[in-house]
């Protein structure tokens, strides 16, 4: 597809306005992008499009501006500012705070993929089985911790019914 | 020197190359952005170190680089050949990088991330790519102190790469999807499923030479697999699209617009860059409908052809100088 406004080069980018229900597209080449003042989403980057994100934080006069990372010193105005957390430590910070932008990034904040050997040694979850289960519900009732034993309980309930 | 372009790999009628990288980032340590420059050299010697002891035979040896030791076309050369991100060479204080022989593992340190893994191989080759990127990251996983959170996954400067911080990214040659306008329709049905279509050298670049790459945006909430898979199903359905365009193109028009780039690309004396990705998208194109029938490796050629790449094998020149040495480049290849 050429661009509409000069016919020469190939339309690279596309633009889609909604103005009272009414959609209306242009596609344009860059050079002609360029010239209107449409910067391209990759101009700032991902990044660039995630700040615009965390916009409501800019504008509101946060409770916890203070709070600052105990490792890089950075408030979450800051993080909000460049879109991008200040060390690893952040996001244990201010977990509370990212959580609602990693959610409408990615749809989901549960990672379900690799995990490094190590942990996965120590966390290797292993399929509940019935006999693991009730292994499991003897010592939580030795230990008298009844509540967890009551959902033990339940769970292998549920498993040998499925049976 | 043997890149991992100078080989054509599956599918490289359309699919020009896969890339996969992963994000990593050591625990006490800033991100790079916010490092002073002991903490950088700190990391560089822990990555330098744990990577000392890597020994995968099909990879070969790897050589740790400083970014600074490297003279300035070499250095921009290596974003022409896909190796190292903009940034990374645009500013390269206290930065290294740990490279394979063919340069198809490329890992950039001191990036927007602590660690970038990087592997590049040429057609479509992800299952592969994602393979040998893992067993690199194995080693790190065993040697480091890998930030990680179990819910966050990996964690990274910029939260769009959290999770299994990986990318993987599929170049395909896609003029006639393109010229019917079926690569805006691609790519709004793509962006819907979380990934998305850019131009060839990634961010805020357009599709010179009708390259286009695509990629996975999700990290988090998706197992590795699952993105690699979903690439190449979505990869395939884009190349079987394009091949069925090119089998129906009109026999005559397109051999003529094929056989004139050809006749250009081995007799022009002043050849611009825009001109040779242009010209050598064409020659490509007549070679999928087998009306080229010559063994010619355009991406090669392309590549070949960027302004660093031709300085860091014939000196600094200015611009016009260039185009006259990228002509003569061109010609002996197409000999």
């Amino acid at each position: 597809m050429l661009c509409e406004k000069c016919g020469k080069n190939v339309a690279t980018t596309h633009i889609r306005t909604v103005v009272n229900g009414v959609s209306t597209e242009k596609h344009l080449c860059s050079e002609c992008a360029k010239n209107e003042n449409i910067a391209a989403l990759g101009d700032n980057g991902l990044s660039g499009m995630l700040a615009s994100m965390f916009g409501d934080v800019l504008s509101v006069n946060h409770p916890d501006s203070e709070n600052r990372c105990k490792c890089c010193g950075s408030t979450f105005s800051d993080i909000a500012n460049k879109g991008k957390a200040g060390c690893p430590e952040c996001y244990k910070t201010f977990y509370g705070e990212f959580l609602p932008y990693i959610k409408r990034v990615h749809g989901s904040v549960k990672h379900i993929g690799k995990t490094p050997i190590i942990e996965a040694e120590t966390k290797k979850e292993q399929p509940d089985t019935v006999s693991s289960l009730k292994e499991k519900l003897s010592k939580l009732i030795s230990e008298e911790k009844f509540e967890q034993a009551a959902q033990v309980r339940d769970r292998i309930r549920e498993l040998e019914g499925r049976q | 020197m043997s890149y991992w372009f100078n080989n054509e790999g599956p599918q490289s009628d359309i699919a020009v190359s896969t890339r996969v990288r992963l994000a990593r980032n050591i625990n006490g340590f800033p991100f790079p952005a916010l490092m002073n420059d002991t903490q950088k050299r700190e990391v560089n010697s822990k990555v330098k170190e744990a990577i000392s002891q890597c020994d995968i035979p099909s990879i070969g040896k790897l050589k740790y680089i400083e970014m600074s030791a490297v003279p300035e076309n070499e250095r921009y050369s290596m974003l022409e050949r896909h190796i190292a991100s903009r940034e990374f060479v645009l500013n390269s204080d206290n930065k290294a990088i740990i490279l394979s022989e063919d340069e198809s593992v490329s890992i950039m340190i001191g990036e927007e991330d602590h660690i970038r893994i990087q592997v590049i191989l040429p057609g479509l080759q992800l299952e592969k790519a994602y393979e040998i990127a893992n067993r690199i990251d194995d080693i790190l996983c065993e040697k480091l102190d890998l930030a990680f959170d179990e819910n966050l996954g990996f964690i990274t400067e910029c939260p769009t790469n959290l999770g299994t911080g990986l990318r993987a990214s599929v170049m395909l040659h896609l003029p006639v999807s393109e010229s019917t306008g079926d690569i805006l329709r691609l790519t709004k049905s793509v962006n819907k499923i979380g990934f998305t279509v850019r131009g060839m050298y990634g961010e805020g670049s357009g599709a010179e030479g009708s390259l286009y790459q695509i990629s996975n945006q999700i990290t988090l909430g998706i197992s590795e697999k699952n993105a690699v898979d979903n690439l190449k199903v979505i990869s395939e359905q884009i190349i079987n699209k394009e091949r069925e365009l090119q089998k129906n193109l009109n026999k005559i028009k397109t051999e003529d617009l094929c056989m004139r780039a050809l006749g250009v690309l081995r007799y022009a004396r002043v050849l611009t860059s825009a001109e040779l990705i242009k010209l050598i998208g064409r020659v490509k194109l007549g070679m999928n409908i087998g009306v080229i029938n010559e063994s010619i490796n355009p991406i090669k050629i392309l590549i070949e052809g960027q302004p660093y790449m031709l300085m860091k094998t014939y000196g600094s020149m200015t611009e016009d100088e260039r185009d006259i040495y990228r002509a003569q480049m061109v010609r002996n290849a197409l000999k």
